[in-house]
């Protein structure tokens, strides 16, 4: 059982987190900003950086730090958020999500200065190269654990499986990937667009699977992920996480809308009171 | 090549690229512990076998998959490691171009990866193995150094040059066996400089890769004929060696390109783009395969229906001089 402290920290550090996502989401303005693909996976962000992962804000490039990779790039703004509250970025680079010259794009972008393992955004090759690096540990006999995030619809990719077998083959137990199960990609429900068994084809790849039912619920993705990082057992970890796209927003959970999208202010207001209730 | 005689070389030459390749990667797996080697399902096509069996722990084979093949030599480079990804010419650069873009030349990654049988060498076995676009796929990617080495010397040093670079380098091979020897001894191979083979006045042939042994031969041919021949390797396509094209532009009447690649976006089509800054420089001629698939044939077949044996290269300077 996880303590009682720590997921209430976890749970403050998430409510910081959506208040971040909605500012930025929000500076962005006609921009827009993927705001459902950040609430999703913010409590399981949240669970990596301020309890699972081994990590020190203060030196970004320490070797021994457990690595986190966010494959589905475009929920950058919950990678961005975690990395604001625990100290890599500034809380006033906010501002600058998306704008002119920034560096807080829309898919992150490799700045080891600032705790961005690598460039994601294009879906497929974020979760291979955690796999390539889950090797070089592996080749340099470390043992600090690799976590990637991988979208439901992300999984429609070949590369993901071409990885996937290569990771088995490899043995690569120091890899957990965490697979957002929200239901819902770009373009409609997930299982409308590409309906397959997700639990079955990784387990079919070589993968262990477990299926974490409370997506959004800090106690069970801790109690899951600290026991998936213990286990080195020969096989990489699939965590397939159910959760709620648009999370902790009402006119935003589960809905279709809010892949992608301009917030306008009305909008904007009643988020920050739903998320100041909260 | 302290340890490269010329025994080797004759062996390399009769061997081809691959061996060359296979041996060099071989010798820096020996010399580095931090080199990587990984392939798709080609271990004993590109000569791997050996450094399969003796370095397992920094051997791979990906099976056949070569995006990942790609991404897996990133994510190996992201932490640290050094890196090689070799595979064929057709396949890599083309199927796996938004990785080599993303994962690699975006993140300046020090990753390496090896093209086998660039060019038309797979002759029989038909387009869907020619590998005509290559450098033009490669060359649009910002921070990518594009290394393609004429003679078995030069795949030797082009290998561990890139070996020496930091940063992400692209290594087209051509020349199978029977692959002549221009270098006979130690030269200095500098990324980014090119070599001049032969000093001249009226054509300036600028060639890169296995062709450069006919372009010698047509400059020769040439000079017999009274017409001052000059020869250059452009063993590295990007970044190009300005300094080498300035005098060319300044000191020659006609420059020839010559390579086995697309008459779109090659080497060719480097040099043009340079040149196209500047007024008054020589007229340019772009001797390559074309812009279009091949009649199937063995090297030679194809390589002389497209002009680019020396009696061609030698006729086309004539004619346009
Ligand atoms: C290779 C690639 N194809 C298409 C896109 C465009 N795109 C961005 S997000 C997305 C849907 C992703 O859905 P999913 O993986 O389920 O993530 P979620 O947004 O639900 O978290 C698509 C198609 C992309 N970024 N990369």
């Amino acid at each position: 059982m996880v303590d009682k402290d720590t997921v209430k920290l976890i749970k403050e550090r998430c409510a910081f987190m959506r208040r971040d996502i909605i500012e930025m989401g929000f500076i962005a303005g006609g921009r827009g900003a993927h705001f459902g693909p950040a609430l999703s996976c913010t409590e399981i962000v949240a669970s990596l950086f301020f309890k699972v992962m081994k990590h020190n804000p203060k030196n970004p490039k320490w070797a021994e730090r457990d690595r986190f990779i966010q494959s589905k790039g475009h929920g950058c703004l919950a990678y961005y958020s975690a990395l604001i509250e625990s100290g890599y970025i500034d809380k006033d680079q906010r501002k600058t999500f998306k704008q002119d010259g920034s560096h807080l794009p829309g898919h992150p972008s490799r700045d080891m200065e600032h705790g961005i393992e690598i460039s994601s955004g294009s879906l497929g090759n974020g979760f291979a190269i955690a796999c390539g690096m889950a090797k070089a540990a592996q080749i340099k006999k470390e043992d600090h654990t690799y976590f990637c995030l991988v979208g439901d619809g992300e999984c429609n990719e070949g590369l993901i499986w071409e990885a996937a077998m290569n990771a088995s083959k490899n043995k690569l137990d120091n890899m957990v990937a965490i697979i957002d199960r929200n239901g819902v990609q770009l373009a409609g429900k997930t299982c409308d667009i590409m309906d397959f068994d997700l639990v079955s084809a990784w387990k079919a790849f070589g993968w262990e699977v477990t299926v974490l039912k409370e997506g959004n619920d800090p106690a069970v993705i801790v109690e899951t992920l600290e026991l998936a990082k213990q286990k080195r057992n020969g096989k990489p970890q699939a965590i397939i996480a159910e959760t709620i796209k648009g999370k902790g927003i009402s006119f935003m959970e589960g809905s279709l809308n809010w892949h992608a999208g301009v917030m306008n202010e009305e909008q904007y207001n009643q988020a920050v009171s739903e998320l100041e209730k909260a | 090549m302290n340890n490269i005689t010329s025994e080797k070389l004759q062996e390399w030459s009769k061997a081809g690229h691959r061996t060359i390749m296979g041996e060099t990667l071989y010798m820096l797996a020996q010399e580095r512990d931090n080199v990587v080697v990984s392939t798709a399902d080609l271990t004993p096509t590109a000569r791997l076998t050996k450094i399969r069996d003796d370095f397992p722990e920094r051997f791979f084979d990906v099976g056949i998959a070569e995006q990942n093949l790609i991404d897996f030599t990133a994510g190996l480079s992201v932490e640290g490691l050094l890196p090689f990804a070799v595979d064929m010419a057709a396949i890599v650069p083309m199927r796996c171009a938004e990785q080599m873009r993303v994962s690699m030349a975006y993140m300046n990654l020090n990753a390496k990866v090896i093209s086998i049988e660039a060019g038309v060498r797979f002759g029989p076995l038909g387009n869907t193995h020619y590998a005509m676009d290559d450098i033009a796929v490669v060359r649009t990617m910002p921070n990518f150094t594009i290394l393609c080495p004429a003679d078995p010397l030069s795949v030797h040093k082009a290998i561990i040059a890139a070996a020496d670079h930091e940063g992400p380098v692209y290594i087209r091979l051509t020349g199978g066996p029977g692959f002549p020897v221009i270098y006979k001894e130690d030269f200095d191979f500098q990324i980014g400089k090119a070599i001049e083979l032969k000093e001249g006045k009226d054509v300036a042939f600028i060639s890169t890769g296995c062709q450069l042994a006919e372009t010698v031969a047509a400059a020769e041919a040439l000079e017999a004929k009274g017409i001052s021949s000059r020869v250059i390797d452009m063993h590295t396509v990007k970044p190009l060696d300005k300094d080498i094209l300035d005098s060319v532009f300044a000191e020659n009447k006609l420059i020839i390109t010559v390579e086995e690649h697309s008459s779109v976006g090659g080497l060719g089509s480097a040099v043009a783009e340079y040149k196209a800054g500047f007024s008054n420089t020589p007229r340019q001629i772009i001797a390559s395969l074309g812009d279009k698939f091949q009649e199937v044939g063995d090297h030679k077949y194809i390589t002389t229906n497209a002009g680019l044996k020396a009696p061609a290269l030698a006729a086309l300077a004539e004619a346009n001089l």
